[in-house]
């Protein structure tokens, strides 16, 4: 039986991705539309699952309630953006060819570049467990990218942007500034070029690594017990994380889907309950601004951390 | 061993090696490249259910029949490894390493693969005996499908991303032109002295001269003109039109249309069975369609993301002459 995603992305290409690309003369790109009609549809219904059971969750046990939630629409224009946009092609075609050009190099060399299902023979075909191992080493990856993103100054001010929400929801998880998010690509990239990851093998599987990222920010009190914390991050263990005496380098609770490296390392942080979150060291604008603010503000801010300290001393 | 001599180069074709070189014990199983599930469905063909999936490392594009019949091998472009499959039974013999083979043939002759990379924008020329390469030449942009001069002088390759067809001498090892014929041009096919190339950013095919790459005219098909491949029997030429996702046949004699097939979700590669039967990948729907010509009807069967190549272990038979297009 074939995916349904799969067949609703095929009907988007058949009907009118290519008829567009042919009438505009870009028949060259059909592979790589094809390859975006996929992610947009996976990205399409994660953002559709998310909203179906995060929003009851949140109407059910809030943690905070406003008196409005305009905060929240750019949030979810950001989500939109990541998901379903533009970022997903970029992503892949670069992505794409980087991964080729770099392992069609080796194999010019008589090297096949090492990937798990290679040096673990037993795993070609077993696609759940080879992701699964992926999806773990990757989580890894993003932990310490994460919290070298609070440590390092120029990188906090731009990741400040994603700490800057005062409504923190389950839209919250894509807000990002979009240098901090290309960095994100390139660190992600280069983990996925030494390990050989083939994004578009498991796209239902990164549905739930996204959907558990974007559950973890929603304003719901919930956790998943003494046990299932230590697990999978629940909305209680992230939310300290975002909380306004978490924000910069006192952070606690930096993973992303697994807690267990915080426990590793010893940033894991299970006492706070359910905190106000935000960045006071953070202008409105980052706050409560709309996209083009947001991104200028964050823009601004990163200027101001890469300046030299004598000028940073002089301006203030 | 002098008649198989005479008859090795008769069983080398590309890319209907597969017509040409039939395994003795044909066991009756089709082979599917699921280009975007890095897999390759094999087929049971009589009772057409997927028997399993082989699991590739990235993503296989294209297949062929090895020169001996041996194996069929498949290319993983991103896995930048070439697979040799036991036609018969499906099982993996050998992985060897290979920067982006795309779209990959053997010369009627057997003398040489030709390895397009798509994504690297390369065509390789190597020894098909010892499998070394010969030389590299740089093909910008995105150089998909190929065809060999009858005599295997000559390798024409098309360029999707520049909308040039490129011919390479592979006695002297040079290119002898590059010359534009049509926006997007895919499947290229040697016909009746001429070579045939599918403009998928048109609705025709442009008939090209080989000794120069001029256009000499345009046959119109169906919109997203792609593939094309000459029938068994010699007569008929077909052609997958992406866009249209349509099939046509045209007389190979008049290249008049004789019949149009609505095969919808982006048809991509065919091959004709045994029984008459024409199997064809539909890239968006992950199906294969088995069309019965007769009818126009069609059975479909579930395969994975993407299916592209298909390679039939009870092919219909077809002659040389007919499988390069010089039967009329």
């Amino acid at each position: 039986m074939p995916d349904p995603f799969d067949l609703a992305a095929g009907w988007l290409q058949g009907h009118l991705l290519v008829p567009l690309l042919y009438r505009l003369d870009m028949m060259d790109w059909e592979d790589i539309s094809y390859g975006w009609a996929v992610f947009a549809m996976y990205g399409a219904f994660q953002v559709v699952l998310t909203f179906a059971v995060c929003l009851p969750l949140e109407r059910w046990r809030p943690v905070e309630r406003w008196p409005d939630r305009k905060a929240v629409l750019v949030d979810v224009l950001y989500t939109v953006l990541s998901r379903v946009g533009v970022l997903p092609v970029f992503t892949f075609v670069l992505f794409y060819q980087a991964q080729v050009s770099l392992n069609g190099w080796l194999a010019d060399q008589g090297i096949i570049p090492p990937t798990l299902e290679s040096l673990f023979p037993f795993l070609l075909g077993r696609q759940v467990l080879t992701f699964c191992i992926y999806a773990i080493i990757l989580d890894f990856a993003d932990y310490w990218r994460h919290r070298v993103s609070h440590m390092l100054r120029w990188w906090w001010a731009l990741h400040s942007l994603h700490h800057a929400q005062r409504q923190m929801t389950f839209w919250s998880d894509d807000r990002n500034h979009i240098l901090d998010d290309i960095i994100a690509f390139v660190w992600f990239g280069a983990i996925a070029l030494l390990i050989g990851v083939p994004p578009l093998q498991f796209p239902l599987l990164v549905l739930v690594l996204r959907f558990v990222e974007s559950l973890s920010h929603a304003n719901v009190r919930l956790s998943f017990g003494a046990l299932g914390d230590r697990l999978l991050i629940s909305p209680r263990f992230h939310r300290a994380h975002h909380g306004v005496l978490a924000a910069g380098q006192r952070s606690c609770n930096y993973g992303a889907v697994l807690p267990w490296w915080d426990m590793l390392f010893r940033t894991a942080d299970f006492s706070r309950e359910y905190v106000r979150t935000g960045d006071p060291s953070g202008e409105e604008a980052l706050h409560t601004g709309s996209y083009f603010q947001q991104q200028w503000a964050g823009l601004r801010r990163f200027g101001r951390a890469v300046r030299p300290r004598g000028a940073r001393r002089a301006v203030s | 061993m002098r008649v198989r001599r005479a008859i090795l180069p008769w069983l080398l074709l590309f890319p209907l090696a597969g017509f040409v070189a039939r395994p003795a014990a044909a066991s009756g199983l089709a082979f599917v490249m699921n280009s975007d599930s890095a897999s390759i469905s094999v087929i049971d063909m009589t009772t057409l259910k997927e028997l399993r999936r082989i699991p590739v490392l990235r993503q296989p594009h294209h297949v062929v029949l090895s020169p001996d019949g041996k194996s069929i091998l498949v290319g993983d472009t991103v896995g930048n490894q070439l697979l040799f499959i036991d036609p018969h039974t499906g099982v993996v013999q050998k992985r060897l390493p290979c920067a982006d083979p795309y779209q990959l043939g053997f010369s009627p002759n057997g003398r040489f693969l030709v390895v397009n990379g798509l994504a690297r924008n390369q065509v390789d020329v190597y020894d098909a005996a010892t499998m070394q390469l010969i030389k590299r030449f740089p093909a910008k942009t995105m150089p998909s499908h190929l065809a060999y001069a009858p005599d295997s002088g000559r390798v024409f390759v098309s360029l999707q991303g520049t909308d040039r067809l490129m011919a390479i001498d592979l006695h002297d090892m040079k290119v002898l032109w590059s010359k534009h014929v049509g926006s997007t041009p895919a499947g290229v096919l040697w016909h009746d002295g001429k070579l045939l190339v599918a403009d998928m950013g048109t609705d025709y095919l442009a008939e090209v001269d080989p000794a120069d790459g001029r256009v000499l005219r345009h046959i119109v098909t169906g919109k997203g003109a792609h593939n094309l491949f000459m029938g068994p029997g010699g007569k008929t030429i077909w052609v997958d039109n992406r866009v249209a996702g349509t099939t046509e046949v045209l007389d190979a004699a008049t290249l008049q249309p004789l019949r149009v097939y609505h095969i919808p979700g982006g048809p991509d590669d065919l091959a004709f069975a045994s029984d008459g039967k024409v199997w064809i990948t539909r890239r968006w729907a992950e199906k294969v369609a088995v069309l019965d010509p007769a009818t126009g009807d069609y059975a479909t069967i579930d395969v994975g993301r993407s299916p592209h190549g298909i390679w039939l272990n009870q092919p219909a038979p077809v002659t040389l002459k007919i499988a390069l297009g010089l039967a009329r």
